[in-house]
């Protein structure tokens, strides 16, 4: 064991844990990584490529080490730093990425092949022969060099998503945040302040200085106790906020079960969508390290990191209680953890500063001008050499802390392009002056150092945030802190033949950023593909900036002119089970349902999506045994007597004003303003480019009054133009439309005895044909006094009617007509028989509306008025549509036991079949009981001059061909006497 | 009055309610709906002696509000008028302005219970600030890629709107955010 005294942990609530089948005690209060420390593992994974021992080497979300799967079975998170996973009673968490035991990986052998797998060498070893990269090559090496492994199992958990809004966003609750919302929440304004660790107080914790000569933990407590005693302010610990978008736009998720053993009835995760006038970004820095020879063993740490487990979680990263600790710096910071660490009776070895004026600031050896240049330890840390002018002495230690400067944490800033500024003075990348609008970096984020410091910017950012959106704040007192200046100096890594890890992710060294140098990769962006350097969960966080320096030094260019990769969200790893917002499954999107829904389930039927509508499909009856069975049998009933069929989901436009007929003349291609009160018409829409857009029916209920009808695939956009039209295009007419297609249910009845059936339901009406002709359309009452509408409309080809009732009526109607028509074989059906229906008749449907279709290919080319303007008619004529030949054809396999597929290209008989002899295609196909056989519909070239003519339809994709014939598109009833009888 | 029975926009023949902690959810299918809009230059009438409100507001006489659902348009919503022509009512009212007939164009679902626990629930469900839905104001919005009226006229509840074809998938949303808040 290795635990110190004192600590941010709870000695009451001992936490029991496994790692590799191995059970430990930890604290409430630790993260993983903490307990394992304090329990003396150092080991805690394999590195990507060369498979060497890695223990942890931060103290928080910027780890590139101790990457551990949590969690077992469905559960199982690969890939998740133990820095941050904080210790709950039960958990489980094993070591990644080796084959056999972590301390025996069988896969370290590629250590030894090290010189191999130099940067790029995937591009360079892979190359051939080809066809194996995606069979042999990828596999081995995502075998051999990886992160963890899914469990391939579906996410039990849940998710959601929401939504907040705020005034100011404080983004970290350090010093700097801290204050900053505390100034904010005591002027009133609306303040959210997130942190990604589930104890606020940032560095405060890390840190041994004290606030108003108490621990700074004490005035972390009143301040948050304060903060959430205000209305005003909502504190989200657990949450991170990942990243900047447009308008004041920021991405979070909130860890709200990821502590538990199990979520319970919680959400796991939820992600934020928070919309802010103001944001603060008190992100605080990320310390950096200095690269030396074999600087990766377990043991080698952050020195910030250092002192962050021994002042909040009270341990240290030796092995045994008794190993000293060096620390290796470049500037004051170091002599901290040599402090810190002293005054917790922790043994050291002393301080390495590579400068020759090292100061000492208590009693500690101090190794002046001198570095780090070697390492040992199998598994761990036991010796480093430390070498002064040349002369180098290997010195036991159990760990080594490493302070080479901190980099201000820049991410959010730099999100919308907003480059990173260098600070000479600081040694270090402050946000830019060109940030997201309205974001004010403060603290140590912004490049205060120092505590006092960064409280003082975190009121100033407060208060000009404020300022910004018009709330009068007011300074508050600040505790007194320490602000010891700070000196370092600019040494970057200690030069060596050996390999020196920068980036301990991706094993990336100093050697390989001097051979992709050597490679001519000189753009940072391209040192970042061919190394892979500041990729994967990380992100190059403890890395980036010692890369650039390296590079700089290489180039001879500066690290400013060297410049930044581009930041971009995330700023750490969001499970993909959160951006997608919880919903899975039959929710995964909204589903709308008929009126006869309910009503048609309880029939048994099979129901199709059609967009977010769900529709009957067919009504299987027993002993039917395939699809075609129901279809063919609804097809008949309608063709024969009377089928029902919900057509609640065409959308329905109400379109009323003293202009609606000008303004429908308008829309429609053909004339609906000479549309007689109680009278339907079929009308065509074109796009503005003169292409059919949509067709349906209009119906004129009064002399002002209009109800459209759309397809059900374009109601809404249909809806939608129209409102563009009324409101931009033609604001001087007196229209309003509104959409009613939920307000009615519509069912069609269709069938020679449909007069009868609809004669049995309505209230005192005269259905005759006389009286109600085809295209006739009225307000009546039904099943005594219901208010209705009848439309003498035909989709089927047969007499047929659709009536509208308030849809809550639907179902019952449905039932009713089913009830009365029971004598006269009523049947209802779904979509598949509609399909067949309108196929036999000819009717044109999405798949002749595709599109790519003109009113003269449907046959209907004098429906586009030449009399008045419409949307698109002008269009219509230009050239190009105009000569326009083909033409919708009826097609007959000549063998009529074969289906020919829609899609099928059509050729003359015996051309070749290329682009340049094609003369259409076939749009719809089906089986038709009222031909026996197989029938299609088409567009041919020169279609309405070729009937009797063979030609071939072709299914390249399928090798088929079938010899077809070119009848009529009406197979039933080409007169139409059916639908005006 | 007819035979037919009606159901209700999830389905049955009697409104659903169900209860999570300090929230409860239910149908509320006894409102009849009318849109009001003003035919072009036309002042906008009173409806039961109720002016019509401002952009983003509801107002309230009787067992009869309106809320602001467009420009120049209203939606009228009457408590107990489910079943009657509700529409012709409204119209009898305004005979000058376009009405139309929405009382089964759309489900309607209150939500009752304690203030912060509706807020928590509808941070969850709506991208707008508290003030859109407070007492006296509507907003037209998205949720769960539909598209709603939040209507809050009064203290006692927030009335959702949605297009009655959606009532199942909204009552999933509204049911499982409020679930999760028990």
């Amino acid at each position: 064991m290795t635990r110190l005294t004192g600590g941010l942990i709870d000695r009451s609530k001992p936490l029991h844990f496994t790692f590799n089948g191995q059970g430990y005690t930890g604290y409430a209060g630790d993260t993983l990584a903490s307990a394992l420390l304090a329990n003396g593992v150092q080991l805690m994974g394999r590195s990507f490529k060369y498979h060497r021992p890695r223990g942890v080497f931060s103290a928080g979300s910027e780890e590139p080490n101790a990457l551990i799967t949590l969690r077992d079975g469905a559960r199982s998170e690969p890939n998740t730093r133990a820095t941050v996973a904080e210790l709950y009673d039960g958990l489980t968490a094993r070591s990644q990425n080796h084959i056999g035991p972590l301390d025996r990986d069988l896969l370290a052998i590629n250590d030894r092949l090290a010189p191999f797998f130099a940067a790029g060498f995937y591009y360079k070893t892979f190359m051939w022969p080809r066809a194996f990269w995606e069979k042999l090559y990828e596999p081995a090496i995502r075998k051999a060099a990886g992160l963890g492994e899914l469990s391939m199992l579906p996410d039990p958990d849940a998710y959601d998503k929401g939504f907040l809004h705020s005034d100011v966003l404080v983004i970290g609750a350090g010093a700097a945040g801290l204050t900053a919302a505390l100034t904010a929440g005591r002027a009133g304004a609306k303040v959210i302040l997130a942190d990604e660790d589930y104890q606020l107080g940032g560095r405060l914790l890390a840190e041994s200085d004290l606030l108003d000569d108490a621990p700074a933990s004490d005035w972390v407590s009143q301040t948050v106790a304060e903060l959430d005693s205000l209305p005003n302010v909502r504190i989200m610990p657990r949450t991170t906020i990942f990243g900047t978008y447009d308008h004041g736009i920021f991405g979070a998720v909130e860890k709200v079960a990821d502590h538990l053993p199990v979520p319970g009835d919680k959400v796991r995760q939820t992600l934020w969508r928070i919309t802010a006038k103001t944001s603060v970004l008190a992100a605080g820095a990320i310390e950096r390290h200095i690269p030396f020879a074999d600087n990766d063993r377990p043991g080698i740490m952050l020195s910030g990191a250092v002192r962050a487990y021994a002042n909040r979680w009270a341990t240290t990263p030796t092995a045994t209680a008794s190993d000293p600790i060096a620390i290796f710096t470049n500037g004051d910071d170091g002599h901290r953890t040599a402090l810190d660490l002293i005054a917790k009776g922790a043994p050291i070895l002393g301080v390495i500063d590579t400068r020759e004026d090292a100061p000492k600031f208590g009693d500690y050896q101090v190794f002046a001008g001198s570095t780090v240049t070697g390492s040992k330890g199998r598994l761990g840390l036991t010796s480093i050499q430390i070498t002064r002018n040349g002369q180098g002495s290997w010195h036991d230690v159990g760990a080594l802390a490493v302070a080479g400067g901190w980099n201000p944490n820049v991410h959010l800033s730099s999100h919308h392009r907003g480059r990173p500024v260098w600070d000479e003075s600081l040694m270090a990348f402050v946000p830019s002056p060109n940030g997201p609008k309205s974001m004010l970096p403060a603290g140590a984020a912004a490049g205060q150092v120092g505590t006092q410091s960064a409280m003082q910017d975190g009121m100033r950012a407060a208060l000009a945030a404020l300022s910004e959106i018009g709330i009068n704040g007011a300074e508050i007192t600040l505790p007194k802190a320490e602000n010891a200046p700070s000196t370092q100096e600019a040494f970057w890594h200690v030069p060596t033949k050996k390999r020196a890890w920068v980036d301990f992710q991706n094993d990336v060294t100093v050697k390989d950023i001097a051979l992709s140098h050597k490679e001519n990769m000189r753009s940072v962006e391209h040192l970042k593909r061919w190394t892979t350097l500041g990729m994967a969960t990380d992100q190059g966080k403890t890395s980036n900036i010692s890369a650039l320096a390296v590079m700089a030094e290489l180039s001879g260019a500066t690290i400013p002119e060297t410049g930044t990769t581009i930041f971009r969200p995330p700023y750490t790893g969001v499970s993909l089970s959160v951006l997608g917002g919880g919903d899975t499954g039959q929710h995964f999107r909204p589903t709308r349902l008929t009126p006869t829904h309910h009503w048609a389930q309880a029939q048994g039927a099979e129901f199709v999506e059609v967009g977010a509508w769900m529709r009957a499909q067919y009504f299987p009856q027993s002993g039917e045994t395939h699809w075609r069975e129901s279809v063919d049998r609804e097809v008949l009933a309608v063709r024969s007597a009377v089928g029902l069929c919900d057509v609640t989901t065409l959308g329905k436009i109400d379109v009323q004003g003293a202009d609606a007929g000008e303004f429908l003349n308008r829309i429609y291609a053909n004339m609906m303003g000479t549309l007689k009160v109680g009278m339907v018409r079929y009308g065509l829409m074109l796009r503005e480019d003169g292409h059919l857009y949509d067709d349906g029916t209009c119906a004129r209920l009064a002399e002002d009054h209009y109800v459209v009808t759309t397809t059900t695939a374009n109601a809404g956009a249909v809806y939608r133009n129209m409102e563009f039209a009324r409101q931009c295009l033609w604001p001087e007419l007196d229209v309003q439309v509104i959409s009613t297609t939920d307000a009615w249910a519509q069912i069609a009845v269709a069938g020679p005895k449909s007069r009868e059936l609809l004669s049995r339901i309505a209230d005192d009406f005269d259905l005759s044909n006389e009286a109600f002709p085809f295209m006739a359309c009225a307000d009546l009452t039904i099943c005594n006094g219901l208010r209705a509408r009848l439309f003498r409309i035909s989709f089927s080809g047969e007499l047929a009617y659709e009536i509208a009732v308030p849809a809550r009526y639907g179902h019952a109607l449905m039932e009713r007509l089913m009830e009365r028509g029971a004598d006269l074989w009523v049947t209802p059906y779904g979509t598949e028989a509609l399909a067949v229906l309108r196929i036999e008749k000819g009717h044109a449907a999405g798949a002749e509306l595709n599109g790519q279709t003109t009113a003269a290919m449907l046959g209907l080319g004098k429906m586009v008025s030449a009399k008045k303007d419409s949307i698109g008619a002008v269009m219509s004529r230009r050239e190009g549509l105009a000569q326009e030949t083909r033409r919708l054809v009826g097609l007959k396999p000549v063998d009529g036991t074969r289906q020919v597929p829609a899609g099928s290209h059509l050729f003359t008989k015996g051309a070749e079949q290329s682009l340049s002899t094609d003369q259409g295609w076939v749009t719809s196909s089906c089986f038709s009981p009222h031909v026996g056989g197989y029938i299609a519909l088409g567009y041919l070239v020169d279609g309405d001059t070729r009937q009797g003519e063979i030609i071939t339809a072709a299914n390249p994709l399928e090798g088929q061909e079938f010899d077809v014939e070119v009848v009529s598109a009406h197979f039933i009833d080409p007169e139409g006497g059916r639908l005006r009888d | 009055m007819t035979d037919l029975t009606p159901i209700t926009s999830l389905g049955s023949q009697s409104a659903q309610q169900v209860s999570y902690g300090a929230l409860t959810i239910a149908e509320e299918p006894d409102h009849g709906i009318a849109s009001l809009t003003l035919r072009k230059g036309q002042d906008a009438p009173t409806i039961f002696e109720m002016a019509l409100p401002e952009v983003g507001k509801v107002a309230q006489t009787g067992r009869n509000l309106a809320f602001w659902s467009a420009p120049n348009q209203w939606m009228i919503m009457g408590e107990g008028q489910g079943t009657t022509d509700y529409a012709a009512m409204i119209k009898a009212e305004a005979p000058a302005a376009t009405v139309t007939e929405q009382t089964d164009g759309f489900a309607t679902f209150s939500i009752k219970g304690e203030e912060s626990k509706l807020k928590q629930m509808m941070s969850k469900l709506v991208n707008l600030p508290p003030a859109a839905f407070a007492v006296g104001c509507a907003a037209r919005t998205g949720l769960e890629h539909m598209t709603v009226f939040l209507v809050r006229a009064n203290e006692t509840g927030l009335l959702v709107l949605v297009p009655r074809s959606f009532a199942g998938s909204l009552w999933h949303a509204l049911e499982t955010a409020a679930r999760r808040l028990a």
